[in-house]
């Protein structure tokens, strides 16, 4: 992006060549990312209903309970949620917008992109049976790790296989500007296989003590999380922010801390979750510390995107993708304060165990990394089909459901989460039952938070099957949110192919 | 940010140096823990933790498998995060004891998988077995829940059990269900293998084992009578 510096001011020509190769680079990039994009919103729709139904079943166990539908019980379709959620929807977007970005930053076309979908058939192929053996009870009961063991080898390769293309992708870039996206995108293809392999191969190959399994399971959640989700969420932030805006990025120095931060904190983290519990007492407690420190990197990058925007904040209300990401940004602010917060003893009373740490669990899965995916695919997707988004109210019906739905869902979850904790550490059985009951009205509502993140989740994959599908609109410019109200609103629109890139600062 | 080999050296050493010290250390390490004796000079008073049959192993996949860790935990935290040691049941009653212990490392080995616990939505189980002995009580329970406990949010696992007739006289694990669950007059309910597996694993649970006294503290006073 750096050397894309063929802005509208200079040579005609110069910028008649950029648009050519981003059209081929588009071109070869299309089949692949939409093949992750369309699986990937499918999944959502489906994971949608699992949410819904695990917190029906949660609250009222007699919800849809026939002999033959015992596959949906709560320690089944829970786990099948997380499944769908993480493994179906969040890394298949992820993996989406990570190859999209790296062929445009490194202005390199994709060679072989067949071998991409066959990566992401095999991904998909892996996460079906899986799903299919929890429902036929064979479930491993390690939270997010729960296909049995045949999967993880599936899984893996695919993974590693759209990794190794996106390296390649990177060795034969173009001369120019490493921008900061491209580390983002990097260290999430190198530490996913890494953190994958270690906690499969220590859990179920060669494994240890049952409590350091546990204990790797936590670490490897934390590490989804934090290495894989958050790399690519911020790597499509720092593209996305500057791009629309038409300028450079605030500070690069900034973005250094921000980066090599996160990449040496986060894997001492993870552990906290079982903070007080059978592990040698620093295991969790350098968990907790890590977490902490995590915060400094965070705001660095919280100030940086904000002083990018700042003047601009404005343009939310006309671009989709700025809408999406800024609010993923800050999301992704909060989630990390959220982490940290339940690091500190008297908040983990509260949160461990309880539905607040699933309500966390949303937060960052889709209040951050999933709005900001959303965000990448607004503006993705109508460069791949050669057409622009059908509708604006389908994207602001999206937007706003979305919030509603994940907003009510983690406020909820977070409440249900402190009520439960008063019975858990009330002295006496009573206390328990009081728990329960109590939570139960705010599980209930949680469970209508699922109806609108379906909802919203219904229409997305509408609205993308009608562009994939070519419906999308022809000869029009870009879909805004709002009509503007003259004629050029955004500095440098997001809808338009050559729009002035913004640069890292040298 | 020069090359790509540098920068990948860099993501390698920052990676590293935790899963190193966090992960690959520490699983050596706990790999090496086993049962101790707790008294190396009479071997009668059994091990730390106390050895438990195999029969569990099986109950342990019906219980990974049909997402009991889901909901229930199996751990006793210390006093500064919660009450756990303090709540009735969930330990040793009736023996005077005035808390339970916390759970430990040690008091896990031999499990395949520690289902130290995702959520609390249920009672903690880690010392189920000091509380029920009774299975057909706990058999009961997993298939209509809400029999013993109206206000129960758990499923029924009545997959895991069929309904057949009466053949002579009523088998003697047969459930005492009553209300809507209760089977027609001449039949009854039988557990099935899995169900019978899942019961004989949670009456196991009991993780608050006699901790051996610190052997050199032990000593000490008698090697050192001074010290007294």
């Amino acid at each position: 992006m750096a050397s894309d510096t063929d802005t509208s001011s200079s040579q005609t020509k110069a910028s008649e060549e950029g648009a050519k190769l981003r059209a081929a680079i588009d071109r070869s990039a299309r089949l692949p990312v939409l093949f992750f994009f369309t699986s990937a919103a499918l999944w959502l729709v489906v994971a949608s209903v699992l949410g819904f139904l695990a917190a029906m079943k949660l609250h009222w166990p007699g919800f849809l309970d026939y002999d033959w539908l015992f596959f949906l019980n709560y320690g089944m379709v829970k786990p099948a949620f997380t499944a769908a959620f993480v493994y179906g929807w969040a890394f298949q977007a992820g993996l989406g917008v990570a190859i999209w970005l790296t062929a445009r930053l490194c202005r390199a076309e994709i060679r072989n992109p067949l071998t991409l979908i066959v990566a992401g058939h095999f991904w998909n192929i892996g996460v079906v049976l899986g799903i299919l053996c929890i429902f036929l009870g064979e479930a491993t009961g390690m939270e997010w790790m729960q296909f049995p063991p045949f999967v993880w080898p599936v899984l893996f390769l695919a993974y590693s296989l759209v990794s190794v293309w996106i390296v390649l992708m990177f060795q034969t870039r173009r001369p120019g500007k490493v921008y900061i996206s491209q580390w983002y995108i990097l260290a999430a293809c190198f530490w996913f296989p890494w953190v994958y392999l270690t906690a499969n191969v220590f859990i179920h190959v060669l494994p240890g003590a049952a409590v350091m399994s546990a204990a790797i399971n936590a670490w490897y959640i934390n590490n989804v999380i934090f290495m894989v989700l958050t790399p690519i969420g911020l790597a499509s932030a720092y593209y996305f922010i500057p791009k629309i805006l038409g300028r450079p990025v605030h500070s690069y120095q900034l973005s250094i801390v921000g980066f090599w931060g996160l990449a040496v904190l986060t894997g001492w983290s993870g552990m906290q979750k079982f903070l007080g519990g059978p592990l040698p007492t620093w295991m969790p407690a350098i968990g907790g510390a890590a977490t902490i420190l995590m915060l400094v990197p965070v705001v660095t990058v919280a100030i940086n995107h904000h002083l990018t925007t700042r003047g601009n904040h404005g343009l939310v209300k006309y671009s989709p993708t700025m809408l999406f990401t800024v609010f993923g940004a800050i999301a992704y602010t909060v989630t990390t304060g959220v982490a940290a917060l339940f690091c500190f003893l008297p908040v983990a009373r509260i949160t461990q165990f309880t539905h607040a740490s699933y309500g966390f669990q949303l937060l960052a899965v889709y209040a951050f990394f999933s709005m900001s995916m959303f965000g990448a695919i607004y503006f993705i997707v109508p460069r791949l089909v050669g057409g622009e988004w059908r509708s604006a109210k389908m994207i602001r019906l999206h937007f706003w459901f979305s919030t509603y739905g994940v907003a009510s869902l983690v406020v909820l979850l977070f409440i249900a989460g402190l009520v439960q904790a008063v019975g858990i550490n009330h002295s006496w059985d009573e206390g328990f039952f009081y728990g329960v009951s109590l939570s139960r009205g705010l599980i209930a509502g949680s469970a209508v938070g699922w109806v609108f993140i379906f909802g919203a989740n219904l229409v997305f994959l509408l609205h993308l099957s009608l562009m994939v599908c070519r419906r999308g609109l022809q000869g029009t410019g870009p879909t805004y949110l709002e009509e503007p109200h003259h004629a050029s609103p955004v500095a440098s629109t997001d809808g338009d192919v050559s729009v002035i890139p913004g640069s890292a600062k040298a | 940010m020069t090359s790509l080999r540098q920068f990948v050296l860099l993501l390698f050493v920052a990676f590293f140096v935790p899963w190193l010290f966090l992960i690959v250390i520490p699983h050596a390490k706990l790999r090496a823990v086993e049962p101790v004796m707790l008294d190396p000079e009479d071997p009668s008073l059994g091990t730390y933790p106390a050895e438990r049959s195999n029969i569990y192993k099986d109950g342990e996949l019906v219980f990974a498998g049909q997402g009991c860790a889901n909901c229930h935990t199996q751990v006793i935290r210390p006093t500064y995060l919660g009450n756990d040691s303090f709540k009735r049941g969930w330990g040793r009653d009736g023996e005077n004891l005035t808390h339970t212990r916390e759970t430990r490392p040690e008091d896990y080995i031999g499990d395949r998988y520690a289902f130290l616990g995702i959520q609390r939505n249920g009672p903690d189980l880690a010392n189920l077995g000091h509380r029920i002995s009774d299975r057909v009580w706990l058999h009961t329970h997993l298939y209509n829940p809400r029999q013993h406990n109206d206000w129960s949010s758990m499923p029924s696992y009545r997959h895991l059990y069929s309904i057949r007739k009466v053949q002579g006289e009523r088998s003697s694990d047969a459930l005492d269900l009553t209300g809507d669950m209760a089977p027609p007059a001449g039949f009854e309910v039988v557990p099935g293998d899995d169900a019978r597996a899942l019961v004989d694993y949670l009456l196991t649970l009991k993780r608050d084992s006699e901790v051996p006294s610190a052997g050199d503290g032990a000593e000490a006073p008698a090697a050192d009578p001074a010290a007294n």
